[in-house]
């Protein structure tokens, strides 16, 4: 397959779409670390939900 | 067990923290054997040559593409006729998922199309549908940004989701409607697949394989939209001097 004329294609089409991929997955895991990081920021600041509140 | 069980965003939360490495691990791995098969099993096409490897990843892509906003439509429904609390989020979640097996599709249609039709694009009716269906999804996101409170800007994206509903069946029968370029259905037909099953099989594996992928994509995507509500909320509650634990 090395060798076939049309290697060039097949090659660039796995690799972007592995890069649109990746970008995705990234953009949803920075996403996840993002907020998280702001959630835990809160609640050290003393900040709780509602309902988090009625529990205590 | 009802759609209703995890409408509570706290047991969803806990389901998705079992469930998602496992799903893509799973996803990840049928994928991989798919695509093994794919490159080292399954034979070139007889008239396309090696070029009909890059089917192995156009097709699934189109399919998600499809699939994605399917999935986008029952999740509109839900946020318009039931008000079910995880529908808009579901609905959210899914846009830059579909909208990325969307360019997907048409990139790698378009890397398949040089070689094989002597042009990187043209406007038939399936390319333009599905050109279409990627501009739908950016207008969705564009919508979903224009709102300051998630609720309204669910119901407004719902809406406009339902709307852009009739390019699915568009872009499935296009080749059949019209004259297009684009080859008819080979695998999903009345009379069963004309692809061969040496090639079939692959094609299959990898298509569920990135469907598992998908799925664990969208539950990911939907504990970050739950989070970044509830991050919203305490802003404000600390925005409002209200919140702090005495």
């Amino acid at each position: 397959m090395l060798t076939d004329p049309h290697f060039g294609f097949i090659f660039a089409a796995y690799f972007i779409a592995a890069l649109i991929f990746l970008g995705v997955s990234l953009w949803i895991w920075i996403g996840h670390r993002h907020v998280t990081r702001a959630l835990d920021e809160l609640e050290q600041a003393g900040l709780r939900r509602r309902s988090e509140r009625e529990k205590e | 067990m009802s759609i209703f069980t995890y409408a509570n965003p706290q047991r969803f939360l806990r389901f998705v923290h079992y469930v998602l490495l496992p799903v893509l691990l799973i996803g990840a791995m049928l994928s991989a054997v798919g695509l093994y098969a794919a490159f080292a099993l399954a034979p070139a096409d007889y008239q396309q040559g090696e070029t009909v490897r890059i089917m192995y990843i156009h097709v699934p892509a189109a399919w998600l593409s499809m699939a994605c906003y399917g999935l986008m439509v029952l999740s509109s429904i839900g946020t318009l006729v039931w008000r079910h609390p995880l529908a808009d989020v579901s609905a959210r979640a899914m846009a830059p998922i579909g909208a990325a097996f969307t360019i997907i599709c048409l990139v790698t249609g378009s890397l398949w199309g040089r070689p094989m039709w002597g042009t990187w694009w043209v406007w038939d009716a399936r390319l333009t549908s599905v050109l279409v269906l990627f501009l739908i999804y950016c207008g969705i996101l564009a919508l979903w940004n224009a709102f300051e409170d998630p609720a309204r800007a669910g119901r407004a994206a719902a809406v406009m989701t339902l709307v852009g509903a009739i390019n699915l069946p568009i872009i499935k029968f296009s080749v059949d409607w019209w004259n297009t370029l684009h080859q008819s259905a080979s695998v999903f037909r009345m009379g069963g697949p004309t692809i061969d099953k040496s090639m079939l099989w692959p094609l299959l594996l990898v298509a569920i394989g990135m469907t598992i992928v998908m799925i664990g994509l969208h539950l990911a995507a939907m504990r970050n939209e739950i989070l970044a509500r509830r991050l919203r909320t305490m802003r404000v509650m600390a925005a409002s001097g209200e919140g702090h634990a005495h």
